[in-house]
Formats: C-alpha cells, structure tokens, sequence
C-alpha cells in the first residue's frame, strides 16, 4: 500500500483536538531512529518525560502502539509518525526487532480471528440445522408477502385519500410488521413511502409510485421460481435477504481492473453512517459500488483510494441483474489518476434507463458527465451541457463546483436519482477535487 | 404522461367506486398489461415508462465564463497546508500565506474560494488578499453570491460604479481613482459633494489622506463650513497635513502670539477664549478631562500648527506644565512624521500622551533597536513593538528573539511572544531560539516555535 494522504491520516484522529496535536508532532525534528517499511512506521518521539516515547504502527490495520500514556486511540505521537509518514517524511529501512516482534505478534493474533470467523459462513456446524433456518425464514417472508399484498389491495380498493392523516401512521406500523417476517428491504420501501405521504400536493401521485414499485416486488416474490436466477437475487436482495461477505468473496463473479474512484457519498446518521463509493473500470468499463457502514459516533474506515484516483484490485460482485456492489478482493498499490471520459446529459439518462431495463427497482446511478458548465435553475442548480441539455442538481452546497468552473465546462462525477444529481467529484484539468 | 392522472384518481378514489381504465395509457405501457392486470400493476409499468421517458432540461442559460487567466498552483505540501489553515489550523498564519504566494506569482486551487471569501466576509483585512487570490473568479463569485459582494473591489474602473455601485464598489472605484489621478479623485468628489450623507461624506474625506496636496486646499477649506461637525474637524485635521496651507499659516501665527522665546526660556500665555475663526479651524472650546481649559486651547493649537525647529524643546518652560506643550508637539510629529522630532522627543524622555509607538514608527527602522533597548527601561516592550509594522527589519527581530531565548518561560514575556511570533521576517525565521528544547507543555515558548516553524515551512514551500 502506497503512502496516505494527510486526510486519510485525520480522518483516524479520535477528535479535533488530536488532530492538531499529531499534526505538532509531524516535523522530523521530533523523531529519531524513525523509519518506514511496507508494513509499519516506527519512531522514538522525544516528549516531556526522560525516556523517548516508543511509536509503532502497523499498516496492515492501521493498529498502533506507543509507550506514552495518553488514553487517546490512536494517541498524537502515532497520528504524527503517520502524518510525516504521508509527507514522505521517513526514510524507509528494515523493521527493527522491535517493531518486527509485535508485527508477528499481531499477525499470529489476526491469523487466529480469521480462523474462528472463517468457520462461521463455510463450514456451519449442524447444516441441516442451517437449512431448517433458512426454510423457516423463507415461509415468514412469504406469509409477510401475502400479508403486504392483501393490505395493498385493501387501500387500492378503499382509495388513498384520508391517506394524509393516517397514512402515515398505518404505513409505519406496516413496516414494522415487514421488520418482524424477516424483510427489512420492503420495510425499508415502506417507510419511505410513508415519508411521501401528505409532502407537497403532488404525493398522491409519488405515493402510487412508491406503493406501485413495492407491489411489483411482491408479484416478483411470488414467481420466484420462474424468474431468470440473477433477476430472483435481485428480488431477494430487494425483499432484504443478504449474501454472507465470505459468500460474495469466494463465489462472486470477479472482475480485475484498474478501477477509477469516481467519487464518495457519506450519509452521516445518528445510527448508522454510510458510505457509498463509486468506482469505473479503466479497461472493463464496469461500475461499480463498495459500502463501507459505521455505527453511531464511530468512524468509517479510510478510504482505499483518493477520488480521482486508479486502484488497481480484484473485485467480488454481488449477485443480482444488475451487479453493483462489490467487495474489494484483492488491491495493489493506488495510482494516479487523470480526467476520465464522461458522457452528455442525453446519454446519461439513456444509461440510467439502460440499469432500469436491468433492474427497475435501481435508484441511484453513478454519471461521470462531460463538458457541463453550471446554471441557475429556479432557486437550485444545473448543469448544462454543450448541446443545451441539462439535469438539476440536488440542492447541495454548489459553491465549491461553481468556484471550480469559473463558468467554464466541467468533467462531473456524481450520483444521479429522480430527484436529481448529486455531484461528487470535478477535474481541475486533470487534478481530483472532491465536493 | 398520458392516463397517469387517470390512475392516480382511481387510486385515491378506491377502485370501488372508480374502476381504473387503462385505455388512456401509452400502447407500449398498455400491450404489457394481461386482461387480469389491476390498478397496481399498471402503475407499475407506467411508473417507470415514466421513469424511463425522462428528458433533460431545456432553455437553461448557462452561467457567463469569468474571462481571464489561472496562475500555475505551487507543490501540493503547499496546498496540504492551505487546506490545513482553511481548516482551522494555525489560521493566523493564512493571511501571510497569501501574500507571499501572491508575490510569488502562484494561485490557488479554486476550491478554497468558497471558505477563503466566508473567513474574509467578517475580516475586511483578507479581503484583498482573498480578492488577489480569486483572481478571474472575484468578481463572478460576487456576482453569484450576494454574501461575497466584497470580492467586486476587484474591478472598479467603470464610472458607472461611482454613480450607481453600492458603497463597497464606490469606495473602491474612489481609492483606486485618488491612487492614479488624485485631481480627477477630487473632481468626482466634489461632483456628487452636495447631496451625499454625512457619513459618506465623512467616509470620502477621509480617502482624500491618500496623495493630499496643496490642489485640495482650495475644497477643504470650503468643508471647514461643512453641515457635519465630524467632517469639519477632519477637514481641518487634513489642512493641517497640508505643507504651506493657509490654515498652517493661520496655526502658526496664533501659536506664534501665545508662545514667545526670550533669554532661553519658552513663556507662555494661555488663551483667553476661543475665536469664532479657530473654532471654523476645528478648535474644540468644550473643556477637555485632565486639563485646564484653557491649556487645553492651547494644546490644540499648538498640535494643529506646523512645527518649529526641535531645539525648542530644550528650554524651559513657563506658563504652563511643560508636558502639555511636549505632547502637542508628539501629536504634530506623528502628523507630520517629522523624524527629527520624534527622535528628539524620544530621546528626551519627553511626555508623549501614548504616542511612544507612534514616534517610534516615525523613526527609520535601523533606529528602532537602539532606540527601543533606551525605551524598554521605562515601558512595556510589548506595547512598544506592538504597533510596528510587520515585518519587522531583521535586526529587532533578533533583538526580540534573543531577549525571548534568554526569558526562560516566565508568564510576563506571552504577550510580546505572540506579537513576535507573526512579526519576525522569513529572514529571522532560522533564529537558534527554534532549536532549543521547548518541553511539551502548552507554554508561550512552545507555541512561539511552533508558529516560527510552521512560517519558516510555509516560505520553503512557497518559494
């Protein structure tokens, strides 16, 4: 793994406070006997006491250690050693026996975890037990299934309007009911239409979007069987049934490539952050999606590359009609990257209706879109490109695309959905600068 | 599209009561539909027949490009530290790094814009450098966002902006006009005189400091009558900075009646009141705290008036406390920025009513070491050096830096620290103070060498 940059090496500072004293502790001036290899930084940091503080940490995690007794993790003479680290501030050397002994030590330990999670997904204890799970999950999402198509009948019959004063509280009850057969995708799709319910004048008509879009999930439900394989694990995937990482990695098809990061949605949330990041194969031309999830209050882990850049990597997709998602099987080191070829407004609507065709139930699709320049467009944004076609923008701080652009044409990676595009990433030339 | 309308009111209707027709619906949408088909299922497809027909926006007029060139951007550890200070780190220092990559012809990346102009919209002091770092994107940001209207000093030649701008574009149309053609300055002032606020009026007055000449006489003593109280006494504050102006003369030849010379003593006789004529010349008859009246008339006149050769200073004096007349003259000094003075009245321990720092600014800068170790006995180094232009010359900076080293860390020396810290010149910035040990507690002595380490970095980067 090549070198961090300085904000990956914040990103892991456990608060605002630390950050500025790791990067007090960042000169060279500090350090001695400080060093680099391809697996760890280590370095003696001169602090207030008589002994030098001992800081290592191993990249492979990032993990650290130092001898101080700060209670912060990691503490500031470690966020230092890495922030000079990012610099190119240390020299690279052979690992010293002291750094070496605990690199093995981890290892041993790290060898040890994955051998008790390995057991989990492959070999299961009693597989008869296992399938006699997953057959008892199968018949209460079905009777889940009957019960959402039997309510949805109801209201079309009834009719939706009244909907306003208790849809909203029937449609969260729903929810949960879908919560307890073991669907949490359509509970999902439920509780965001109830959010449309009584929103702007037009939410009768989005509602029947909504209701519609949830209905067609339970027909797929219930042909399953006939449908071609890849569209049933859609469907599974939509109804909420998850594959097992260690699945995807061994059976998920493979795709290696130098994949360009297009760029990085993070939706911060009191419970559970996420973070969407989008990548481009050079060569394949595939795209594709890797989560990364962080409960309340703890931090998501670093970025594998810079938006803008290329990771060279073997990736594992899900499976599915339109196979998005993906884990990372296998990196080598990132590598610069330039400006990528993007698409006119036309073409990038023509391909969200290509996911469509593949998936209908697909939200979010990732644009790289070329030569737009901005525009007003009522009290929000556009982007117009040379032949006069535009797509609005999500109201999102525009400022930062607008100084870029100077009104001048643009190369925009974003994440495009009904409501709108959401810019991620624009090309100063060929320089990355992440919105 | 077409029949959606049509479902949707079957739908918030209840198809009870309004069975849904598809006939309406699209032939494509319509052939996929079997006989059985409910409302659902055709609201599925119609959804995204809908979803799938979107069309981009039409007629949206793109925004105009800001014309002109980008200069090249400096090494990327200098842009990680740009980013750094936007982000709140050793921001104190954003200012300097501005300035230097100004001088050095580099830009910066455009994408700091946006929080360079929010830290500068409450700090008119960056908005030049903010201005000069925006470059061609000045004046279309102001253009965009009506927070960033600041940015348009940027382009003030069109006279356009002097009749009709808001008052920033005036303001900076006028200074710019004064700078280049300070007649034409005047003209234009003088055009729009009548019917301008008294607080503009004020505002331009005061912009007339800069390239003040005797052709401005003739006008200011017309705002000597002027409706304002405040613009009158800055009008005769201007006349009096005027060489050879009437109203020197006037000055001169009241003094010159109430101070005489005979036998190597000074004497003095006070006014007895204060003339309709001097009160035009912005006398104030009004009693002053701390001082006679009438000494007070006196001092006024005395500091309004151009300055006699310094060798008065050594006489004695009668008729008033001797401190009075001293700090007229400091006042007139620091007017006149007569070194001369300034050095005599340093030198003499003379009462200088709080302009010791002015004086001292009066002085040629090689003076300023010599003359501080002579001061500092007798007030505070920090106060004096504090109104120093930045940077300072390399010999007080190390005068200061090795007073500092020596100080151990000792609460008194924070203050001039901090001072020394941002005003120590890139020349200084090696000075053996950085070497030495600091301890890691949060004294003044640490963060003095965290700030001149940080400096010197951001010159090497820069440079």
């Amino acid at each position: 793994m090549g070198p961090w940059d300085e904000e990956q090496v914040l990103a892991l500072a456990p608060d605002p406070a630390s950050a500025k004293a790791g990067q007090a502790q960042a000169r060279v001036t500090k350090w001695s006997g400080a060093g680099s290899s391809e697996h760890a930084l280590w370095g003696y940091c001169q602090g207030s006491g008589k002994q030098p503080y001992q800081t290592t940490v191993d990249l492979s995690g990032p993990a650290f250690r130092c001898s101080c007794p700060s209670r912060k993790f990691p503490c500031k003479h470690a966020l230092g050693l890495m922030l000079l680290w990012a610099a190119g501030g240390l020299p690279t050397a052979d690992e010293p026996e002291w750094v070496d002994k605990w690199l093995a030590e981890r290892s041993t330990r790290a060898e040890r975890a994955a051998e008790r999670a390995e057991k989990k997904p492959g070999e299961v204890a009693d597989p008869l037990a296992a399938q006699a799970r997953a057959s008892r999950r199968a018949d209460r999402v079905s009777a889940g299934m009957a019960e959402l198509e039997a309510w949805l009948d109801d209201q079309v019959r009834r009719g939706l309007s009244g909907f306003e004063q208790r849809g909203y509280e029937e449609l969260s009850r729903l929810a949960a009911r879908m919560v307890d057969a073991q669907a949490p995708g359509v509970a999902g799709a439920v509780r965001r239409a109830a959010g449309v319910v009584g929103r702007g004048h037009g939410w009768p008509g989005e509602l029947l979007e909504e209701l519609a879009l949830i209905h067609l999930t339970v027909s797929a439900h219930s042909r399953l069987a006939e449908l071609p394989p890849s569209m049933a694990d859609t469907v599974q995937t939509r109804i909420g049934w998850t594959v097992e990482t260690a699945r995807v990695q061994a059976d998920g098809e493979k795709v290696e490539d130098d994949w360009l990061v297009l760029g990085r949605v993070v939706e911060p949330d009191d419970r559970l952050t996420v973070r969407r990041l989008w990548l481009r194969g050079a060569t394949t031309g595939r795209l594709a999606l890797i989560l990364a999830f962080a409960p309340g209050g703890r931090r998501l882990d670093p970025l594998p590359a810079r938006p803008g850049e290329l990771l060279p990597a073997v990736l594992s997709f899900y499976p599915g009609a339109l196979p998005l998602r993906a884990l990372l099987t296998q990196t080598a080191p990132r590598l610069p990257g330039s400006r990528p070829a993007g698409l006119t407004a036309r073409q990038a609507l023509a391909s969200y209706v290509d996911s469509l065709s593949a998936d209908p139930w697909n939200e979010r699709w990732p644009l790289v879109l070329q030569d737009v320049r901005p525009a007003r467009n009522g009290a929000n944004w556009a982007l117009v490109d040379a032949a006069g076609d535009a797509l609005e923008l999500l109201p999102v701080d525009p400022w930062k695309l607008l100084a870029v652009s100077a009104g001048g044409p643009l190369t925009v990676a974003g994440e495009w959905n009904r409501a709108g595009f959401r810019p991620m990433t624009v090309w100063d030339g060929d320089r990355a600068v992440i919105l | 599209m077409r029949g959606w309308d049509g479902l949707v009111s079957s739908a918030l209707l209840g198809t009870d009561r309004r069975p849904p027709t598809f006939d309406d619906l699209p032939p494509a949408v319509r052939e996929q539909l079997s006989d059985e088909a409910g409302l659902l299922d055709a609201a599925a497809l119609a959804t995204l027949y809908k979803r799938a027909g979107r069309l981009p926006l039409r007629g949206i007029e793109p925004l105009p490009v800001a014309e002109g060139e980008d200069r090249p951007l400096p090494r990327p550890n200098a842009i990680r530290r740009l980013t750094a200070m936007v982000a709140g780190f050793q921001t104190a220092a954003l200012g300097e790094w501005l300035r230097v990559a100004e001088a050095k012809g580099w830009g910066i990346p455009p994408e700091h814009l946006p929080a360079l102009a929010d830290y500068a919209r409450g700090r008119a002091e960056y908005r030049p450098l903010v201005i000069a770092a925006a470059g061609r994107r000045a004046a279309w940001l102001a253009e965009l966002n009506p927070e960033w209207r600041f940015l348009h000093e940027a382009v003030s030649d069109d006279p356009e902006l002097w009749t009709h701008g808001n008052s920033l574009q005036r303001r900076a149309w006028f200074r710019r006009l004064r700078e280049r053609d300070p007649a034409a300055a005047l003209e234009a002032l003088r055009e729009v005189w009548p019917t301008e606020s008294a607080a503009t009026r004020l505002e331009f007055l005061g912009a007339l400091k800069a390239g003040l000449s005797g052709a401005d006489e003739e006008f200011l003593e017309s705002a000597l009558d002027d409706r304002s109280k405040d613009v009158r006494r800055l009008a005769a504050d201007l006349l009096a900075r005027i060489e050879g102006s009437q109203y020197g003369v006037r000055m001169a030849e009241r003094v010159a009646a109430h101070l005489t010379e005979s036998q190597g003593v000074l004497a003095v006789t006070l006014p007895q009141r204060v003339t309709k004529a001097m009160e035009r010349d912005g006398i104030d008859p009004q009693a002053h705290p701390g001082l006679g009246r009438r000494a007070w008339w006196l001092k006024q006149l005395v500091a309004a008036a151009p300055l006699p050769a310094p060798d008065v200073l050594q006489l004695p004096v009668e008729g008033v406390a001797a401190e009075v007349l001293q700090a007229a003259w400091a006042e007139a000094a620091v007017r006149e920025q007569n070194a001369e003075w300034a050095r005599a009245l340093l030198r003499s321990d003379a009462s200088t009513d709080g302009r010791t720092s002015e004086l001292l600014r009066v002085l040629p800068e090689e003076e300023w070491p010599a003359a501080l170790e002579h001061l500092r006995t007798t007030t505070d180094l920090s106060e004096l050096v504090g109104g120093l232009p930045v940077p300072w010359p390399v010999p007080l900076a190390v005068l200061v830096l090795d007073l500092l080293s020596k100080a151990g860390t000792a609460r008194s020396w924070a203050r001039l620290a901090s001072i020394a810290a941002r005003a120590v010149p890139p020349e200084a910035l090696h000075h053996p103070i950085t070497r030495e040990p600091t301890g890691e507690e949060d004294t003044w002595r640490l963060r003095l060498v965290e700030t001149l380490n940080f400096r010197r970095e951001m010159y090497e980067e820069l440079s």
